[in-house]
């Protein structure tokens, strides 16, 4: 979707910069950080569509960061980058709830397809906690400042 | 080189086997042979000792059953003397009951006679006509008037035969007369010759003048002189040692035992034949030397079919283990080349995603600004085309070093090899009939189903399928021929890919699982293929055997177990 806020993670800073520029060529909104703990900061202080996760990082690598990610409890899809290509890392970042992982290098058209995958999933995903946040405050107005707070 | 060493080796084990060989020797053969023979020695000497013993034993007691002889016979005579008087004695008639009663258990006195103070017979029985002979001048005669009984040696007498007499004083009615008696000279003989030991033995009596007084069998007769008489009267028996000449002029060891009877003087003379004497000892000796030299010739032959058998066996097992190391070390190298393989393909992986994204920046960039120059634009895209086919190369070729280095657990399922290959085919048919390749196969329908990993399968039986049709690259035509069967051992499955292709050098053969080894030009190939197919047949538990003809093609047999190897099937 044009305007999908997207959030960059990958410590290879000329990588992110890159990825950046060619994802906003494609009318996203990139945010690039080169860490684990950058990437939490940033989701702390504003919404993103969809995370864009390297999972071989220095300090907090990929699956400690998406581990805490879950913990935030939003609507975000996460996508993982792996140039180790671990098979298994992989499939442990899917069970822990990534969307899904692409291989470097990969082609920024494959990328662009998996993002908007993810940004349909989470599109759905918020819709639906909203109808169910509606519907709660149809039955129980008293509810609404509790849910919308 | 490998000659050489293999040359090394076999001295070494030569070397090995005679040192086995010795030492078992020094250790058990010679230890065996010397307390052998020292045990031999110390039997035979003792039984020689034994032998002398009893042979001593025996001609004392002979030495006594002859005095006994000659006691028992003069006894006889002092008995007639003192219960018949003169008178009585000298009628002929009562004389010949009484030689006849002497006479009644064995036939000891030849005649009996009695003969007065003159020396002329008064009565005489017995079968020489001596009734008329006066013996005053006789020797015997002598001795009895002086001594009142003597028993003499061996004499001629009236009679002309050789014989000796035993006489007794008989005194009546102050006057003297002797009754006189010739022992059976036949019997007495007998008696002293039944102690003769062996076909060799002699037993003879030698008087104190070394006459014989009986006969003594080889050479000498009674009345001559025994050669080499020494003639000392001694106490109890003494042993001498002599050789003398047979009869075939052969010279043989005599053992002399000699002892003195008391009266009369007499000399008993046993002699037996040294190697006679002992024949039995000589047997047992020679028994034991042979079962001694038998058992040792035994235990050198087994040591040395023992030694020879270990020797094989170290031999095989220097191989197994040399084969093994050898697997050690290709796993070694596999698994440092695997962890290599993995830290490259991670480092490289990462600047190869930022030349993709500085390519895709360029293709960006010339989307929004065209270039003017036609020549120069269409350089720039194919050359970043190019960027593009190498960087994805390079990622095909990483992603096989990290499947090589990877290991993959198994998934192990039940599966049906027939099936399983006709699937393979069926994939793999179009891309063959393009090269012009044929497929066909021959599969046992009656191969029960095995415990393998599916995916991993497919990888190899595509590998090797891939390659079947690469060798065909030169000739444009030819046919794979897939086939299974059961395994020779009964354990597992066979499945063979032949191909009609360019072969394999034979020089190649031993290589083409190396990782990175491959006959294919630059960038057709990345040699890692079949070194990745035999990680995983191995790790299935299988084995792969290849035969290949330059020109002709090649077979390559892969053989799966029924079940894979048991820490597969716990965590597969």
């Amino acid at each position: 979707m044009i305007g999908s806020k997207i959030l960059l993670v990958d410590d290879e800073e000329i990588f992110a910069d890159n990825m950046a520029k060619l994802l906003q060529n494609r009318q996203y909104k990139v945010t690039a950080v080169y860490n684990g703990e950058s990437a939490i900061k940033a989701l702390e202080k504003e919404n993103f569509d969809v995370i864009v996760l390297d999972l071989k990082m220095p300090g907090m690598n990929g699956i400690a960061t998406l581990k805490k990610i879950k913990n935030l409890g939003l609507f975000t899809e996460t996508l993982l980058l792996t140039g180790h290509g671990s098979v298994e890392s992989a499939i442990e970042a899917l069970r822990m709830g990534a969307y899904d992982f692409l291989a470097k290098p990969c082609e920024i058209d494959d990328l662009v397809e998996k993002i908007e995958g993810a940004w349909r999933k989470k599109d759905q995903a918020w819709k639906k906690d909203m109808e169910e946040k509606l519907k709660r405050v149809v039955e129980s107005p008293s509810d609404a400042f509790k849910l919308f707070d | 080189m490998d000659q050489d060493l293999e040359t090394r080796k076999n001295k070494q084990y030569s070397r090995l086997f005679r040192r086995f060989i010795v030492l078992t020797m020094i250790c058990s053969l010679v230890p065996l042979l010397l307390a052998g023979w020292a045990i031999n020695i110390h039997y035979s000497r003792f039984a020689k000792e034994r032998m002398m013993k009893t042979l001593e034993t025996r001609v004392e007691y002979h030495k006594k059953i002859i005095e006994l002889f000659l006691k028992e016979n003069r006894a006889k005579l002092d008995f007639i003397v003192s219960t018949h008087s003169i008178v009585s004695l000298t009628k002929n008639d009562n004389l010949s009951q009484i030689l006849k009663s002497v006479n009644s258990d064995s036939w000891t006195l030849t005649d009996i006679g009695i003969i007065d103070e003159n020396g002329d017979h008064l009565a005489y029985v017995g079968p020489y006509d001596l009734i008329d002979k006066n013996y005053s001048n006789t020797l015997w005669f002598k001795e009895v008037m002086e001594k009142g009984s003597y028993t003499s040696d061996m004499f001629m007498g009236f009679r002309k035969e050789p014989h000796f007499v035993m006489a007794v004083i008989k005194k009546e009615n102050k006057r003297r007369w002797i009754l006189r008696a010739t022992v059976n000279t036949d019997s007495f003989c007998s008696l002293v010759e039944d102690v003769r030991i062996g076909r060799t033995g002699e037993v003879y009596i030698l008087n104190s003048q070394g006459i014989y007084q009986t006969s003594p069998g080889s050479g000498g007769k009674i009345m001559m002189q025994a050669p080499a008489f020494e003639g000392d009267i001694h106490d109890g028996l003494e042993f001498r040692f002599l050789e003398a000449f047979d009869k075939d002029e052969k010279t043989r060891k005599k053992i002399v035992c000699e002892t003195w009877l008391k009266d009369p003087k007499w000399l008993l003379v046993v002699s037996v034949d040294e190697k006679e004497l002992f024949v039995e000892v000589g047997h047992a000796n020679r028994a034991t030397l042979v079962s001694l030299h038998f058992s040792a010739l035994m235990i050198l032959v087994v040591t040395i079919f023992i030694t020879r058998h270990m020797i094989f066996v170290i031999k095989k097992r220097d191989f197994e283990v040399e084969g093994m190391n050898n697997q050690l070390m290709e796993a070694g190298k596999l698994a440092s080349i695997g962890e290599l393989s993995a830290g490259v393909a991670h480092e490289i992986n990462n600047p190869l995603a930022i030349i993709m994204t500085e390519r895709q920046l360029l293709l960006d960039a010339e989307k929004r600004t065209a270039i003017t120059d036609e020549t120069l634009g269409e350089q720039f895209i194919d050359s970043l085309n190019q960027i593009g086919t190498q960087v994805l190369r390079c990622k095909h070729i990483t992603r096989n070093l990290l499947k090589f280095a990877r290991r993959t657990r198994s998934v192990i399922e039940t599966v049906d090899i027939n099936r399983f290959l006709i699937e393979v085919i069926t994939l793999m048919e179009r891309e063959a009939r393009s090269d012009g390749i044929e497929f066909t196969s021959s599969l046992d329908d009656s191969l029960p189903p095995i415990l393998s990993d599916p995916s991993q399968l497919q990888q190899v039986f595509l590998n090797f399928i891939n390659n079947a049709i690469d060798a065909h690259k030169d000739k444009g035509h030819g046919m794979i021929t897939l086939s299974t069967c059961l395994s020779t051992d009964n354990k597992g499955i066979d499945i063979t890919v032949e191909d009609t292709g360019s072969g394999i050098k034979t020089k190649d053969i031993g290589k083409i699982f190396d990782p990175f080894f491959t006959t294919k030009s630059v960038g057709q190939g990345t040699g890692l293929g079949l070194s990745i197919c035999y990680s995983i047949v191995k790790q299935l538990g299988g084995t792969i055997q290849i035969q290949s003809e330059m020109g002709k093609g090649t077979v390559f047999t892969l053989t799966f177990p029924f079940e894979p190897p048991g820490d597969l099937m716990k965590h597969g």
